[in-house]
């Protein structure tokens, strides 16, 4: 697993960490994900949003999820006969993954589908390193991660939804209490 | 060939986790007839999940003849067998101590003691009914999920793919004539090179880094002879012809990897340490 050993430009104290075997998995894109969601559409209206810091905190406080980001990216969609529902694209940080994944409200804000976008991970005991996964935002300089393209099938329970659910929570306070407002 | 990368894939959160699946291209619109198999299995037997069968067994009076889905009872048939197989060893019903090592939430539950009931006090009465004869508390866990799997499968297959994977974290299952490459996760979240499978299932178990402590002793997910915590600092893979196999026999080579191995031929199994692989570069 340990093959050779890298160093993160501007880690302090020049911080090693070790490459590790990565995979990244597209499911989906924006335009894709939604023939997906909602195949009976005819019309997707962008109605992305930023959150005031009291929304924010309001959503925090109602699905006891983090606001880690104030823009939401969501669409309303409408097929011939009206309103179809509603879409949001969102964004998961775990441990070791990071995950994009889009969320298919019906007319009344229930969850009709949740589609996983794109998902990429990394394996070993250095993804505990906050900023090694700190690499998959591209916010920051350094040693971009190598993403092993024939890594598919992987055995074993590693893949958390957890950060999903909370997205996901926080994605039906934030339609509750700005989006149905509004 | 090996790693068809021609394969469609998709993924959704099930189960606590993210499954996958990958069928040919044209194909497409089985996907949806799989995630459905795996929805249905995850409403009536996820251990979260308000109104699924679990939770009409947790809250129905002892004695009382519950109806419950022909998949949970087919699930719980399957749970039975190795109970008994295992000499009680493969249990649904520990659930009391994961709950009580806060791997699983209490939902509503005030009194664990009292929940002393074990996988023999579940009475399988026909195809549609259970009856519990104590207070137990159950938790299918990976065997669910594994049916998930297996459920998915036939729908894919029921739906015209000819071949194809259905990827649950911990279960895996790939099916049609196609060999495909599978990544082996160890212990301590690398991965090993991969093997390459046909027809097979793969479930691949470990809980080294799922460990927590609970009056002074270490627990862990897996709960093994005289109901003590199973602590092993490597991860296991079984294949077996199906998911459910593969995922439960895990569990058992986890906590008595020699009794298992007798138990594998009668199963089509094998059992694989992912430790003892090269490790993948």
């Amino acid at each position: 697993m340990i093959n050779r050993r890298a160093f993160l430009g501007g880690v302090p104290f020049g911080l090693a960490v070790v490459s590790q075997p990565a995979r990244a998995t597209t499911y989906f894109t924006g335009a894709t994900v939604r023939q997906v969601l909602f195949p009976l559409a005819t019309q997707f209206i962008d109605r992305s949003l930023t959150l005031t810091s009291a929304q924010a905190k309001a959503i925090s406080n109602a699905s006891s999820a983090r606001v880690s980001k104030s823009k939401v990216a969501v669409w309303e969609v409408r097929g011939a006969g009206g309103k179809l529902g509603t879409m949001f694209i969102d964004q998961v940080y775990g441990k070791h993954e990071f995950i994009t994944y889009a969320v298919a409200l019906g007319p009344d804000g229930d969850v009709r589908q949740i589609e996983i976008m794109d998902y990429r991970e990394t394996y070993g005991d250095q993804i505990r390193i906050p900023k090694w996964r700190a690499q998959f935002t591209g916010k920051r300089h350094g040693q971009p991660l190598k993403f092993t393209k024939d890594i598919k099938n992987i055995s074993g329970a590693t893949l958390s939804c957890l950060h999903i659910t909370d997205g996901v929570r926080r994605l039906l306070a934030t339609y509750a209490l700005v989006i149905a407002q509004g | 060939m090996a790693g068809d990368d021609d394969l469609i894939r998709r993924a959704q959160p099930w189960f606590g986790t993210i499954v996958e699946i990958a069928v040919p291209k044209g194909c497409e619109a089985a996907i949806n007839a799989g995630f459905a198999a795996i929805r249905h299995v995850h409403a009536r037997m996820s251990y979260h999940e308000d109104d699924s069968d679990l939770d009409k067994l947790r809250t129905a009076p002892v004695g009382l003849s519950v109806a419950i889905d022909p998949e949970t009872v087919c699930v719980l048939r399957f749970a039975a067998l190795l109970h008994g197989e295992t000499n009680n060893l493969f249990d649904v019903t520990v659930a009391r101590h994961l709950v009580a090592a806060r791997f699983l939430p209490l939902r509503g539950l005030h009194n664990l003691g009292a929940l002393t009931g074990s996988a023999r006090d579940i009475e399988i009465i026909d195809d549609t009914h259970v009856r519990c004869h104590a207070p137990l508390l159950i938790d299918l866990g990976g065997i669910a999920k594994g049916h998930g799997v297996d459920l998915a499968v036939a729908a894919l297959m029921k739906a015209g793919c000819r071949h194809g994977i259905v990827n649950a974290g911990g279960d895996l299952r790939a099916f049609g004539g196609e060999p495909q490459l599978i990544w082996l996760n160890r212990a301590d979240g690398g991965l090993a090179e991969p093997i390459s499978v046909t027809n097979l299932a793969v479930a691949t178990s470990s809980n080294c880094h799922t460990r927590t402590r609970h009056k002074g002793r270490v627990m862990t997910l897996h709960i093994g002879h005289e109901q003590r915590p199973v602590i092993v600092d490597h991860a296991v893979t079984v294949t077996a012809p199906s998911c459910i196999i593969a995922d439960a026999l895990t569990k058992v080579a986890l906590a008595d990897p020699e009794f298992a191995n007798t138990l594998f031929a009668r199963y089509g199994a094998q059992m694989i340490i992912p430790e003892l692989l090269k490790a993948a570069a």
